[in-house]
Order: structure tokens, then C-alpha cells, then sequence
């Protein structure tokens, strides 16, 4: 059976408490006749909401001409009938074309709007994406990487799949896949334009083939269904406020019999001798932290119940810890000095904390490089890796 | 298939990429047929473009419209071709459709309005309008929110040839 005949098309709903009308999905009628609920109940929500009604298009990722012209023109309707209301057109970035065409729309009725939904979802994110954090986003691959390579085949990875690498960031991890694993296919998705232009730049000069590189939101992504044996997303639930919508996600595009494989941190684990209290007060203090900006860095030992409540089963879980040891003890501590800048930096100023906290707090990053120096130290930065099987 | 390619004088060279060919009778046997078609053809060329999940996305939603507009053809016979060429960051469709002699004046008509300045006024005035958006529009909306170009060349006498060029890789983002 073909895969469009698995799903409905599209789907209609109103939200009262947000007055928010919403639709999604592939909306390609042959008649208006065959949007007929769908039209009524925007009709209704019209009819009921005061002030501004919302209209999510977000998740739309068609829709032809003729179902446009058929809501378009309630809309453009209902604000001639009623000045008073407004119309706020909510699109999405990864959807090309739906902030062009419904974006005429305001040069129609000033009283539509079309806003175009992206950053809100990432409310902590752009801390950790900004250009300067990008050798050490690499740094941290190179570490983690020398665990992974071992430990991913026992999670689903082998030569010849198809997989996804969502949240692939600067892409880092997948060029290293490629190189170990020969997937057939990697499809690497990010919301980051920044990262996934350096992830491409690299591919060209290294003339690295067969990875494909996409811009998307992991939380609504264009991405087909059950289409990959292995989906990955590391270090990446735990940054968003949200993760069983990312987890829905990932289940989504996962094949039946596939796996889905995720790795999260548990910061206040993080540990070091000499001087290991000061270390795990900041650290105790960097959840803290991430909790204010609605992120979990506490996430790791969480996997499983994540996993199964997304429905996965056969789940595995397994930790590793990463260290001074893991090579050159400088990479470790240039990973912490780059934590401390944005950690005891950016967003300590944001949460508005006072210098004595902050002094205190960089203490503790400075004691883990220490300990990571050290002739006869030890650090570590604990990582959960867990994964789970869809269904058949 | 009747129609012979050309490249008029001057223009870049396009390299095929992937033609379909379908009995018109088959495909106006299912509306569906033009979700599928587009769908399949967007994922194929896609593939190596900078980002192949936006350009499918996009590339659907335009060549789906073109494909509606053929549905709607009043000829019962002959053989519809799409087919797909590219040129660095533009990519072409021709589409060879049969059809009677009053719509291959309306095709030829409806291109050259698309080319005209007020392509974009003339799109807004049919969204804010009563009636149901006509093929006219469908084709204006590809110029405005697409970028697209269009034209209408020779084919067999018994169906017309619209040469559609979008440059979606510029559209990203």
C-alpha cells in the first residue's frame, strides 16, 4: 500500500483556550467540497473568538491553490465583516513556500498577519549555537566519538542503512558515521542556518558525499514517515523544553523495526579530583541554570522513561564517561573553559545572577580544568546513551 | 511523443534529469495522480540540491499546480509528458499536455499576462476576489510566489508545451 493512504491527509482543529485554528498536513482537494468540515469549523472559530484568531499553518506542508483560495477567503471575509478582529498567520521557516503565499495575504487585509514560528520553540538554544562555540562543538564530537564508534553498533548502527541525524548541529558526528559505517543514505536536519552552512562548507572541501544536509525544526519535520533504520539526536533533547514532542518525532520517521538512539548528559554528574566539592557545587548549579531556560541537562538518566513512554520498546541503555584521559587532557579542559564562558557568561547575566555567585560559580569550571590538568587528576563529563526499537 | 525539445538560440544548456509519461486518459482517471506524480518527481530531483527536504517541498508545490492545471484538460486522448532539466540553480519542467485549440490559445494568452508587470496585482485582486482561483491564476501565482518564468513552445498539434523555470535554490530560506 502506498504510504499516502496510511495517514489522513490533513487535519483541522480549533483551540479555544488559544483561539488558535489550525491545519495540517498535505491539504490538495480536487473540490472545495472536500474541505467542507474543515471550512466550517474555521467559520465557527470565527464566530467565537474576540480580539485575534490565531491561524497555525506551521505543520501544513501543502496545500494547492484551490483549498488556499477557499480559507483565504473566510478570512479576507470575516475582517471586512468585522474590523474588530484580527488574524494572526502563524507559518514555519522549514515550510518554503507558506510564509511567500499566505504572506500576500497582509498586503490584502491589514488586519492579517503573518508571523513565522521558529526561535520560540528554541528558547535556551541560541546560547549554544553562535559561531564561536563551533571548535568546540568539534572538540566535544572528537571526544564523545572515541566511546560511540564502539557503542552505536549495539544500537542499530551498520553499513548500508538509511539514517537520520537529527539536531546533527555542525554535522560533525555524521562525516564521522560516514567515514566508519558507510550508510547508504544520512540525512542530517538542524534549525541552525549558521551550522548547517558550516556542516556544507566542510562536506565541500572535504569532498565528503552522501550525507544530505537540511533545514528543519525536529519538533514538525518534513521528513517522510518510517523511512529510516537508525534515527539519532544527541545532546539535543535535552535542550528543548519540550521532548516528547521531539521523541513523537523521531518515532515518526523511524521504520518499524528500526531504532532511535539518544544521548544526554546529566550535568551535576560531572566530577573531577582534586578539588571535586567545588566542582559538583557548580555543576549542581549548571541544572539549575539550564532549568531557568527550560532545558534539562539532567535529562540522561531520564531516557528510558522518555523511550518507552514514546511508545519504543527492546530499549537499551548504557553510560559512558568521558575524561582526561580520552586523549589530549588540554581538549578536555578547552571544553570547560568554553562552558564556563557561556555558562558563567551569557547566561548567568541573563538570569540576572550577581557577581559574587558568578565568581563562585567559574570557581568550579576553573577546579574541573584543574583536576583535568592535573599530573595526577581526574575529570569526567557523564553521558547517557539510550535507544529504543519501533514497533513492527 | 510528438514534441521535439529545443533549446531557442543563446540559452544555457538544461540536462535532463527525469521524464514521466502518462496516458492523459490514466491521469485524469485520479485526482490523486497529481499529488503522487509531483510528489515522486520533487523527491527524485531533489536529491542534490543544498538542502533536497526544502527543495522537494517546494519544488511538490509548484509542479502540483501545473499538474492540477493539466488535469483539467478537455482532450480525451494522447500522452502527457513531464519532464524535468537543469541548469545550475534553476530547474525546468515541460510539460507536454494534450489539448483542444481553445485551450492552446488560453495557455498562450495566460503565459504572456504572467510575464507582465502587474503579474503580482493581478494575483492579489483574484486572492481577494469571489471566485475560485481559474488555471490563469494558478500559472500568475508560480510567477509571484515561486519566481517562476513561463512559456508556451510548439508541440504536436493536438497538445501544447509549457516550459515552466524555477529557481528554488534561491528561494531557500
Amino acid at each position: 500500500m502506498s504510504p499516502y493512504n496510511l495517514l489522513p491527509r490533513f487535519k483541522a482543529q480549533y483551540d479555544a483556550n488559544n483561539q488558535e485554528f489550525s491545519i495540517a498536513g498535505v491539504v490538495r482537494p480536487q473540490a472545495i467540497d472536500e474541505l467542507g468540515p474543515s471550512l466550517a469549523l474555521l467559520r465557527d472559530a470565527i464566530g467565537r473568538v474576540r480580539g485575534v484568531l490565531y491561524v497555525n499553518v506551521r505543520r501544513l506542508t501543502q496545500m494547492n491553490n484551490a483549498a488556499f483560495h477557499a480559507f483565504s477567503r473566510i478570512m479576507i471575509d470575516a475582517c471586512r465583516a468585522r474590523p474588530d478582529l484580527k488574524f494572526v498567520v502563524i507559518t514555519s521557516s522549514v515550510v518554503g513556500w507558506t510564509s511567500r503565499k499566505f504572506g500576500r495575504l497582509s498586503g490584502i487585509e491589514p488586519n492579517i498577519t503573518v508571523k513565522q514560528y521558529d526561535s520560540e520553540f528554541y528558547p535556551g538554544q541560541g546560547f549554544l549555537e553562535e559561531g564561536g562555540f563551533v571548535p568546540i562543538l568539534r572538540t566535544q564530537t572528537k571526544m564523545t566519538w572515541r566511546h560511540e564508534r564502539t557503542i552505536l553498533p549495539r544500537h542499530g548502527m551498520r553499513p548500508g542503512i538509511v539514517m537520520a541525524d537529527i539536531c546533527c548541529g555542525i554535522g560533525d558526528f555524521v562525516v564521522l558515521v560516514q567515514k566508519e559505517f558507510q550508510p547508504s543514505r544520512i540525512v542530517a536536519l538542524d534549525h541552525s542556518i549558521s551550522s548547517l552552512d558550516y556542516a556544507r562548507r566542510v562536506m565541500r572541501e572535504f569532498d565528503i558525499r552522501g550525507i544530505e544536509y537540511t533545514y528543519g525544526d525536529a519538533s514538525e519535520m518534513l521528513l517522510d514517515e518510517a523511512q529510516f533504520d537508525l534515527v539519532t539526536c544527541r545532546h539535543s533533547l535535552q535542550i528543548f523544553n519540550r521532548p516528547e514532542l521531539i521523541l513523537k518525532e523521531l518515532y515518526r520517521i523511524c521504520k518499524p523495526g528500526g531504532r532511535v538512539y539518544i544521548t544526554n548528559e546529566k550535568n551535576s554528574h560531572c566530577l573531577g579530583e582534586p578539588r571535586a566539592e567545588s566542582i559538583r557545587w557548580t555543576y549542581n548549579e549548571v541544572a539549575k541554570l539550564f532549568a531557568h531556560f527550560e532545558m534539562d541537562v539532567e535529562l540522561g538518566p531520564k531516557s528510558r522513561r522518555y523511550l518507552i513512554e514514546a511508545g519504543f520498546e527492546d530499549i537499551r541503555v548504557e553510560t559512558f564517561m568521558v575524561t582526561n584521559l580520552d586523549g589530549d587532557p588540554q581538549d578536555f579542559a578547552d571544553v570547560i573553559v568554553a562552558w564556563a564562558d557561556v555558562y558563567a557568561g551569557d547566561m548567568a547575566t541573563r538570569r540576572g545572577d550577581g557577581p559574587e555567585f558568578i565568581a563562585r560559580f567559574r570557581q568550579g569550571f576553573q577546579d574541573h580544568i584543574f583536576a583535568a590538568l592535573h599530573p595526577k587528576g581526574y575529570a569526567g563529563w557523564p553521558i547517557w546513551v539510550a535507544s529504543g526499537r519501533r514497533p513492527q | 511523443m510528438g514534441s521535439v525539445h529545443h533549446e531557442p538560440a543563446g540559452e544555457p544548456t538544461f540536462e535532463p534529469m527525469i521524464q514521466i509519461d502518462m496516458e492523459i486518459k490514466t491521469f485524469v482517471s485520479a485526482w490523486k495522480h497529481c499529488d503522487y506524480v509531483s510528489t515522486y518527481m520533487a523527491r527524485m530531483i531533489s536529491q542534490n540540491r543544498t538542502d533536497s527536504v526544502r527543495h522537494s517541498n517546494l519544488f511538490s508545490s509548484a509542479f502540483n499546480e501545473l499538474l492540477e492545471v493539466a488535469f483539467r484538460t478537455r482532450h480525451a486522448d494522447g500522452e502527457l509528458a513531464c519532464r524535468v532539466s537543469r541548469h545550475g540553480a534553476t530547474d525546468r519542467i515541460e510539460l507536454t499536455i494534450p489539448c483542444v485549440p481553445e485551450e492552446r490559445q488560453f495557455y498562450q494568452e495566460a503565459v504572456s499576462q504572467v510575464a507582465g508587470f502587474e503579474a503580482r496585482e493581478r494575483y492579489l485582486n483574484s486572492v481577494s476576489g469571489d471566485l475560485a482561483p481559474s488555471r490563469e491564476v494558478v500559472l500568475l501565482e508560480l510567477a509571484v510566489d515561486y519566481n517562476a518564468t513561463l512559456r508556451v513552445e510548439e508541440a504536436a498539434s493536438d497538445a501544447i508545451k509549457l516550459v515552466v523555470d524555477l529557481p528554488l535554490e534561491g528561494l531557500q530560506h
